[in-house]
């Protein structure tokens, strides 16, 4: 029997053998006998209206099957659409390929199916496309604006989305306080850019009128209930399954053209259709993340508390408002916690999401969080340094207290208990910020430009059926199932809805499962990603999965464990309620009689007539399936601090510090927790200083290769200290808090500020990211220009 | 991402490469493919032909001669980061190789490969103009050696013909007591540089002679232009100087920075390249005035 607890212990990942030994099997790693390669012709002009389409060269090259264009499947699948409740809100019909009208560059047009992928480029090649250019919307500020030419015909505005959320009296609050500080701040375009790039696969078996959809999806749940209904198959006959996945950050979280067509196609060749997005593919059509203008202001007494904050957004939400999660989902939750751990009685946030002609935005890692905590620490840091108050203490003034909990954010959130003072206090001190005050004073004095960077936030995590992402969404992102079995050895099979993308809840659940069971973890399997694992399965996002995994193990072990004590009432001719489970085994209260697990299964399963027929046709197989709502969230939270260095002739800033403090409750396994936070703000460096999709004012994309997308490679992304305060544990099963975006969330505000800090002498606040080495020499010639003036 | 359709062919010999080369119209001659497969990949590149010219042994190796060497077109950028003689006699190309890329493709790079692509930001072609070298190209009617700058034409365009293959560099020999600098800006380590520049002071002379002066200078640029760039008046300004200052140093970055036309993309600005070009002289400048001589 196992020593003490696997939760709560470091083990290494079961995952991680096979996908360091090249075992791992992913999309492009099955081989169904016959599969046809789907490539694409993709719009190169960013607003167009598709005059007419020659396929006829296309079809006579060498290998190919077929090639389609929007005519050729209509009437294929019913309207696929985001819906919501929001008021203002303009939902758009999918485009499996685009029909009429393309509204941005990389937008699928035609489907050539061939032998193989070489063949069926060369055929994409040939096809011919006669566009009517229309004017490009990129500019999603101009977009706004009542007289830009709309993408959408019919539409009132390109204003997909409008909410508001207000609190007090913000005008009032700004009436004539002490210190105002305000900006225009800007966050650029970025791609979630996971290691396997998208990839699908369709199997449609005729003779059983089966669809089997093979994808690398966080979400194959929420596919497959989009496709049977779009489709017209019945559920019991689809099956979609997510095997090994190479990454998601929120870019595997939606439905797909793509995932839709290949269905379409498989069906309509009666065979195997496949798609393997390549990196160009990828970084021109999988939805992608930020991309926000803010202008905010706050308002702050000369103690430093804050009176009020406005902040007004504009999102550029794309050309489509994705399904399932609408085109409010970045830019909403940017208002949504904005005010972030902070008391602040007086708010007004509004937010607009603009379609432009670019990709779909959707959700990535952090969701809005990552941009509201960049300008709600910028805007702290900015008044600190206006009231020559210190970064730190300012935080400490207005950061909700323990006796606060729980404390109803301006935007209308609502926190439960977390570390918010605590995390915010022991970062400081394990990066000894006292003394590192004084090195960065050094510093400044001998000409090195260091800087010092906090960033602290609340996050909202494990949501459960009592709030949505978007009001009245098509789908239910607040319950996940599990199901046991136990096999006739004793062995459990664990199955569950909420999916592993190499995140590492494969391992994290059995961690759970072996403890509740009493069980050597090497005797627990874990199925996910696979929708005939459970009757209903939604998926791995919004830092869910463990929470909503773990508690739905935890009530369907307890379920396997009544049963268990069933059984063995019979097989020990015991009452129930002297039978104790343990251990890996059930044993009478008078220690006279014993079964472990593997004894007790086989006796219920194979020795004929060792349970009375009536209670075995009663009890049935020695399987539970059950269902976790945590009905709300749970509150994590964390201080980031950066310490950076600005190199100033390269214009390059170096990252050479960084701790973090998460009360992220109980850990399942540190390991697994604080490799999510190494990974998370690796991305948030990669967004503060690297990584950027460029469009040009006609639209065209600029950075389709990972020679123009920048990402931080290991040399950039410095060592991290990790620390956990034992803490309080949050009152949901297992007292668990997500973690999978604490890194992003706090990683940009935390460089920025950072890099703000350094250039303080300089008078200079970053309010762009990601700071580029170029956005860096302009600041600094600017700041030398305006020197030389005085 | 897949290539249009080309044939293959991997001669054994340097003289069967070129027959199949004057044969055959629109081929491409690849070694270590790391610039040239993405261009494939992406169609930007469709030969009918591909001829592999890795299996042709006397493209391989380093050969010195004197104080100077000569290295064959498919040795690889690892080959040469790690030789001992280029170590010796040519420090700065040992420096340089560590800014090419990352060493999975050091290991496949070629120097024949990296001057025949001739990509504005490259160090290959940078230090070919540094160095004085000479490219020796083979063809259908013989062999011909152009200088390194009459070599380079433009971004990714030389003198080499459809027919010929760059077989070797051969590096003059450096005057004796000759100190180097080189660096690079780039967005990341291995990253193509923003700017990367070079330089060389060979210091000599006797009390006879009126005491130690520079007798060569050489400044080198690139990532500033489409190719490569000698900084001649900046080199003249520094020949024959006893000593190095601060005034004469900004004398010489200015120089720099206005004797460039760089342009702009998506990684940095013509400003911000000017900018760099003036500050990397300067520390490079002064860096080689202050190192110890090189025998």
């Amino acid at each position: 029997m196992p020593e003490g607890r696997y939760v709560g212990a470091p083990i290494k990942r079961r995952e991680d053998a096979r996908l360091l030994t090249g075992e791992s099997r992913f999309v492009d790693d099955i081989r169904i006998a016959g599969t046809k390669s789907v490539a694409f012709r993709r719009s190169d002009h960013a607003h167009a209206r598709i005059v007419s389409i020659n396929t006829d060269a296309a079809k006579q090259s060498p290998g190919v099957v077929g090639v389609f264009t929007a005519a050729d499947i209509e009437g294929d699948a019913r309207p696929i659409i985001a819906s919501s409740r929001m008021a203002n809100y303009q939902p758009t019909p999918m485009q499996i390929l685009a029909k009429d009208k393309v509204r941005f560059v990389g937008e699928a047009v035609v489907a050539v199916v061939a032998e193989n992928r070489y063949l069926a480029e060369d055929a994409a090649e040939l096809v011919e496309i006669d566009y009517e250019p229309l004017a490009p919307v990129t500019d999603a500020e101009a977009a706004a604006r009542p007289d830009s030419p709309l993408l959408h015909d019919g539409f009132a505005s390109n204003v997909l989305v409008e909410r508001e959320f207000k609190r007090g009296d913000v005008v009032e609050a700004l009436w004539r306080p002490p210190v105002k500080v305000k900006a225009r701040f800007r966050v650029h375009r970025k791609t979630p850019l996971a290691l396997e790039s998208r990839v699908c696969l369709a199997e449609f078996q005729a003779a059983k009128s089966h669809m089997t959809l093979y994808t690398s999806s966080q979400v194959p749940g929420i596919i497959k209930d989009a496709l049977v209904k779009a489709l017209d198959i019945p559920g019991s006959h689809f099956r979609v399954v997510a095997p090994d996945v190479g990454g998601g950050f929120g870019g595997k979280t939606s439905l797909y053209p793509e995932e839709a067509l290949v269905c379409i196609l498989a069906r309509k060749i009666r065979g195997a259709v496949k798609w393997c997005s390549d990196r160009s593919e990828d970084l021109l059509a999988t939805s992608q993340a930020f991309d926000e203008i803010v202008d905010a202001e706050m308002s702050v007494d000369e103690a430093g508390r804050i009176l009020g904050v406005t902040a007004e957004v504009i999102g550029d939400v794309g050309a489509y408002s994705i399904y399932p999660w609408t085109a409010g989902i970045e830019p909403v939750q940017v208002i949504s916690f904005l005010p972030g751990p902070y008391r602040i009685e007086h708010y007004h946030g509004r937010v607009r999401g603009v379609a432009t002609c670019k990709p779909p935005m959707g959700p990535y890692r952090g969701v809005g969080r990552p941009v509201a905590t960049f300008v709600m620490e910028r805007l702290i840091d900015m008044a600190a340094r206006k009231l020559g108050l210190d970064a730190l203490q300012m935080r400490l003034t207005n950061i909700v207290q323990p006796h606060e909990f729980p404390y109803k954010t301006a935007s209308g959130m609502r926190w439960d208990k977390a570390g918010f003072v605590e995390c915010l206090k022991d970062a400081a001190e394990a990066i000894e910020y006292a003394a590192l005050r004084e090195t960065q004073a050094k510093a400044h004095a001998e000409g090195r430009m260091l800087g010092i960077g906090i960033a602290t936030f609340a996050e909202l995590t494990g949501i459960g059926s009592r709030l949505s992402a978007s009001p009245g969404m098509p789908i239910n992102t607040g319950t996940e199932t599990a199901h046991l079995s136990m096999d006739a050895t004793g062995g459990v099979t664990a199955r569950f809805g909420v999916t592993c993308y190499g995140q590492g809840l494969e391992t994290a659940l059995a961690q759970v499962v072996a403890d509740e069971m009493g069980m050597l973890i090497e005797d627990v399997r874990i199925i996910q990603g696979d929708t005939d694992a459970v009757g209903h399965g939604v998926g791995a996002f919004a830092s869910r999965g463990a929470v909503m995994g773990a508690g739905a193990a935890m009530l369907a072990c307890e379920a396997l464990k009544e049963k268990l004590v069933k059984a063995a009432s019979a097989l020990l001719n015991a009452p129930e309620d002297e039978i104790s489970v343990g251990q890996g085994a059930l044993t009478t209260r008078d220690g006279e009689s014993a079964l472990t697990y593997s004894e007790l299964a086989e006796r219920y399963y194979s020795h004929m007539g060792a349970v009375p027929l009536e209670i075995k046709n009663a009890l049935g197989e020695l399987s539970v399936s059950r269902m976790y709502d945590p009905e709300w969230g749970t509150t994590s939270c964390a201080t980031h601090i950066a310490v950076v260095e600005v190199e100033r002739e390269a214009c390059k800033i170096k990252v050479l510090q960084y701790v973090v403090s998460d009360d992220c409750g109980q850990m399942i396994n540190p390991l697994i927790v604080d490799g999510q936070l190494h990974g998370g703000i690796a991305q948030g460096i990669g967004a503060a200083l690297f990584e950027e999709l460029a469009y040009d004012d006609d639209g065209q994309h600029l950075s389709a290769s990972l020679v123009d997308y920048v990402v931080p490679s290991a040399s950039d992304v410095p060592r991290m200290a990790m620390r956990h305060p034992e803490l309080e544990k949050p009152e949901n099963l297992g007292g668990i808090r997500g973690i999978g975006e604490n890194g992003t969330i706090g990683a940009v505000a935390a460089i920025a500020n950072a890099v703000s800090d350094a250039l303080a002498p300089l008078g200079i606040e970053v309010t762009e990211v990601p700071t580029t080495p170029e956005r860096l020499f302009r600041m600094l010639d600017a700041s030398k220009k305006e020197m030389s003036n005085i | 991402m897949k290539p249009a359709p080309f044939d293959y062919a991997a001669p054994a010999h340097l003289d069967e490469a070129l027959a199949i080369l004057a044969r055959t119209e629109n081929a491409k001659v690849i070694a270590g493919g790391q610039s040239l497969m993405p261009m494939l990949n992406f169609r930007l590149v469709r030969p009918d032909l591909l001829v592999d010219i890795s299996r042709i042994a006397a493209l391989r190796g380093i050969t010195g001669r004197g104080r100077g060497m000569s290295i064959s077109a498919m040795t690889s950028h690892h080959a040469v980061h790690t030789s001992p003689l280029v170590k010796e006699h040519f420090p700065i190309i040992s420096e340089a190789m560590g800014h090419v890329a990352h060493l999975a493709i050091r290991n496949r790079g070629t120097i024949g490969g990296s001057i025949s692509h001739a990509d504005p930001a490259a160090e290959w072609p940078m230090l070919a103009c540094l160095l004085d070298a000479k490219i020796h190209l083979a063809g259908p009617t013989g062999t011909r050696t152009l200088d390194a700058q009459a070599f380079f034409h433009g971004a990714m365009t030389t003198a080499l013909a459809p027919d010929e293959v760059l077989t070797k560099v051969d590096l003059p020999a450096l005057p004796r007591h000759t100190r180097h600098a080189f660096d690079e800006v780039a967005l990341r380590t291995g990253d193509y540089a923003i700017v990367a520049a070079g330089v060389l002071l060979s210091v000599g002379g006797s009390p006879l002679t009126g005491g130690k002066r520079i007798l060569d200078a050489r400044i080198a640029l690139t990532g500033v232009g489409e190719m490569p760039i000698r900084m001649r008046d900046a080199e003249a300004l520094l020949k024959g100087q006893k000593a190095i200052d601060d005034q004469l140093i900004e004398r010489v970055a200015c120089l720099v920075r206005d004797g460039i036309q760089p342009s702009s993309d998506l990684r940095a600005s013509a400003d911000f390249r000017r900018e760099l070009s003036f500050s990397l002289t300067k520390r490079l400048v002064k860096s080689a005035w202050e190192q110890r001589s090189q025998s």
